[in-house]
């Protein structure tokens, strides 16, 4: 088939050399189909710091609340203050300029768009992009309420998103690097006698390391050990909603009184107890059965 | 073990009463089972080697048939290099599922990092993406915003180029003194590989830019959603869109089915499992631009959009992981240089501390936001050494010292960090991480 705008890229490539066609053959190739309005707007999930992208909608401090108590609270923490490892919503203002900086939302962000734009895309870190929009809203709402930018009966909508400026917005600049400067001195760059080592690490090294060939192959993670690591270990590391933590050897001690059936059927069919909330298989439905038997397996066998 | 190591040849050699239809099917059975450390159905065992194998006798692995073809579809290393693994370190990250492992840099040669083994970096795991099923979609201040199958994708005029991929947090542990136990874990978030895909500029020459244009937001499909968003001038430089690495597919760890490569910057901003592109006029702020891979300066200011990974080096051998065990007399010292700027000029390594140097020689083939390979021959005399490597780059700069860093970045910045760095070398040949003042 004939293609005139092909000939007319051509034609031009010919006049004007390749820059010209770049810049004038959109289409040129026409791979792939043009992607629908309805695409688009399911997949085109970003905010900017203008509030372009923001759906229609709105969530007050109040609802934020019940909603951030059930979803957000098992690793945030209630007030923010973050468990475990996990991040620290709220405090630390005044820290930057300390020798422990604690960046928060109120601290250190710059924009409440990356927020509502995070908390979407993202979070609960176990159900990315679960959210709907209002709930959004409300959650925004009430991390600024935690962070005190916020009055208790404050209602986030579209239309006052961009009034809220984050205190640190300001304290963002460009890169300046190339900003640190060495010379290529080869001989007498500093006085020998100066030297000291400051800090040090040695390696506690199994002897077999410090021979010229390996020995031994390290024995692979028993299935349970790698489970464990890779899906029960984001709540049964910290102790995160309830969950009993790895190596709490009174915990388990507990639960097993009870029977290894009925632990592994309680992780495999989710259960609500007194402390806390096992989601069925974690929360991970590929996991097989066998699997969840053999993470519990490992769970509860007492840490060295 | 060892009962298991003599079954197969017993097997094979044995004149019992077995069919060999059945004796087959045994000896396939043990194979099956090959794999990993497994292998000592094949005589591999990793074992001290033993004097019966030495000269002038003939090793046992020559008096016997090996596997034959396709005992491994997929071949694996031997499993005397079962050592040679990813690590992590539990406690920088509450879970594995948003965390890093790092590249066992010790016992890599050359410039090329096995797929297999390039460090980790996932922020919601690793999403178990349908190739068939995935689409790149382009959209936003374009003509045609456009929807492309991996298949579309690859039809467009393929290019490969070397680069390394650093996380720019790598040795970010090492701000305020040694901390770390090799050189896995202070300069392990880096690798290098051949990469293979479709140059940016031509996908957006295809949808046509607005020329208000001057940012693109690059989003991935795992959970967490990763982006970042790119300036116009690379995208349109020479950013990547890439659907192979080594020579075969993205390795699911690295993005499958197709990521960015932005070459010589941060690897964070080379969103993995690439689903979305959108072309805009200001950038967007996101998560991982502000809360994190922003540098807090000691004045409380923060730096936004610190792209470039600096000039930088290592030695990897002698290490903590590769002692001077051989006594004293001649040792190859090798290491990596690279600089997100451009080529590699010059590495000079110091045996003193830094009082002195002397050029090393590059030993691998010299391009620019790779990883380049150094060497230089220490006759070691048996006293203790504090070892540096500096690397220079092809604009004049030259990697700075921790006291250089520190007085304009003071401890707190996290991300690149490119301080020399140095290994103390002991009189028995162990090495240990440390800094001078």
């Amino acid at each position: 088939m004939f293609n005139s705008r092909k000939l007319f890229g051509a034609l031009l490539l010919m006049l004007c050399g390749a820059e010209v066609l770049a810049d004038t053959s959109s289409g040129y190739y026409g791979y792939g189909k043009l992607a629908t309005e309805a695409e688009i707007a399911g997949w085109d999930i970003d905010i900017r710091a203008d509030g372009q992208g923001l759906p229609a909608g709105g969530g007050s401090v109040a609802d934020g609340e019940v909603i951030y108590e059930e979803k957000c609270a098992e690793c945030h923490g209630s007030f923010g203050e973050g468990v475990g490892q996990f991040p620290v919503l709220a405090g630390g203002e005044g820290s930057l300029t300390s020798q422990r900086p604690l960046k928060t939302v109120g601290s250190y962000w710059a924009h409440t768009s990356t927020l509502w734009d995070y908390i979407r895309r993202t979070m609960p870190f176990m159900q990315p992009e679960s959210l709907k929009a209002d709930e959004v809203y409300a959650l925004v709402a009430y991390v600024l309420y935690l962070n005190d930018l916020v009055d208790d009966d404050f209602v986030l909508t579209r239309d006052n998103f961009t009034d809220i400026q984050l205190p640190n917005q300001q304290n963002f600049g460009p890169d300046p690097r190339p900003d640190v400067h060495n010379s290529r001195c080869m001989e007498n760059c500093k006085n020998a006698a100066d030297i000291q080592i400051v800090s040090i690490v040695r390696r506690e090294a199994p002897a077999s390391d410090l021979l010229a060939t390996t020995t031994e192959a390290p024995k692979p993670p028993a299935a349970g050990e790698k489970i464990y690591n890779q899906y029960c270990v984001i709540c049964h590391k910290a102790g995160v909603a309830g969950a009993p933590k790895k190596g709490d050897t009174n915990e388990w001690a507990t639960r097993r009184l009870a029977g290894i059936d009925q632990l592994n059927e309680h992780a495999i069919k989710g259960y609500v107890g007194k402390s806390g909330v096992m989601p069925a298989k974690g929360g991970f439905s590929q996991l097989s059965d066998e699997e969840v038997r053999q993470a519990v397996q490992f769970l509860v066998e007492p840490s060295e | 073990m060892k009962d298991n190591k003599q079954k197969p040849r017993e097997l094979l050699n044995s004149k019992a009463t077995v069919t060999p239809m059945a004796r087959r099917q045994v000896l396939l059975g043990g194979l099956g089972l090959m794999g990993g450390a497994a292998a000592g159905a094949l005589g591999l065992t990793p074992a001290l080697s033993a004097a019966s194998n030495l000269p002038p006798n003939i090793p046992e692995w020559t008096r016997v048939l090996g596997p034959g073809v396709l005992t491994n579809p997929y071949g694996q290393p031997s499993p005397f290099e079962a050592n040679v693994q990813r690590r992590t370190v539990d406690w920088l990250t509450p879970d594995r599922i948003a965390s890093i492992s790092f590249t066992p840099l010790a016992d890599l040669k050359g410039i090329i990092t096995p797929s297999g083994l390039v460090f980790e970096r996932y922020h919601a795991g690793i999403p178990a993406v349908d190739p068939h099923q995935h689409r790149l979609m382009i959209h936003g201040m374009v003509d045609r915003p456009i929807s492309l199958t991996m298949s579309d994708l690859m039809r467009f005029p393929s290019t490969s180029r070397i680069a390394f991929l650093e996380c720019p947090a790598n040795g970010g542990m090492e701000w305020r003194g040694a901390q770390m136990d090799g050189v896995q874990f202070t300069h392990g978030m880096l690798a290098c590989c051949e990469w293979t895909g479709v140059l940016l500029s031509t996908l957006l020459a295809e949808v046509g830019v607005n020329k208000k244009a001057s940012w693109i937001l690059a989003e991935g499909a795992d959970g967490a959603h990763m982006s970042r968003s790119i300036p116009m001038s690379k995208a349109m430089d020479d950013a990547l869109i890439v659907y192979a690495q080594n020579g075969e597919a993205l390795r699911p760890e690295q993005g499958y089915p197709v990521r960015l490569i932005n070459p010589g910057w941060e690897g964070n901003t080379c969103v993995k499992w690439l689903r979305r592109l959108e072309v805009g006029d200001q950038p967007w702020y996101q998560r991982e631009e502000t809360s994190k891979y922003t540098d807090l300066m000691p004045d409380g200011k923060s730096r936004e959009f610190t792209f470039v990974q600096e000039c930088n080096s290592v030695i990897t051998s002698p290490s903590p992981e590769k002692p001077l065990n051989q006594g004293k007399g001649k040792y190859w010292v090798e290491g990596l240089a690279w600089s997100g700027r451009g080529k590699i000029k010059h590495v000079d390594v110091s045996y003193d501390g830094g009082v002195s140097f002397r050029e090393a020689k590059i030993t691998s083939i010299v391009l620019p936001s790779a990883l380049t390979r150094f060497g230089i021959e220490l006759d070691w005399d048996g006293s203790p050494l504090l070892l540096q490597s500096r690397a220079v780059d092809e604009t004049g700069y030259v990697q700075p010292t921790y006291q250089q860093l520190r007085d304009v970045r003071g401890t707190n910045s996290i991300y690149h960090k490119n301080a020399i760095h140095t290994w103390k070398v002991f009189a028995t040949g162990e090495v240990a991480n440390v800094q001078l003042s």
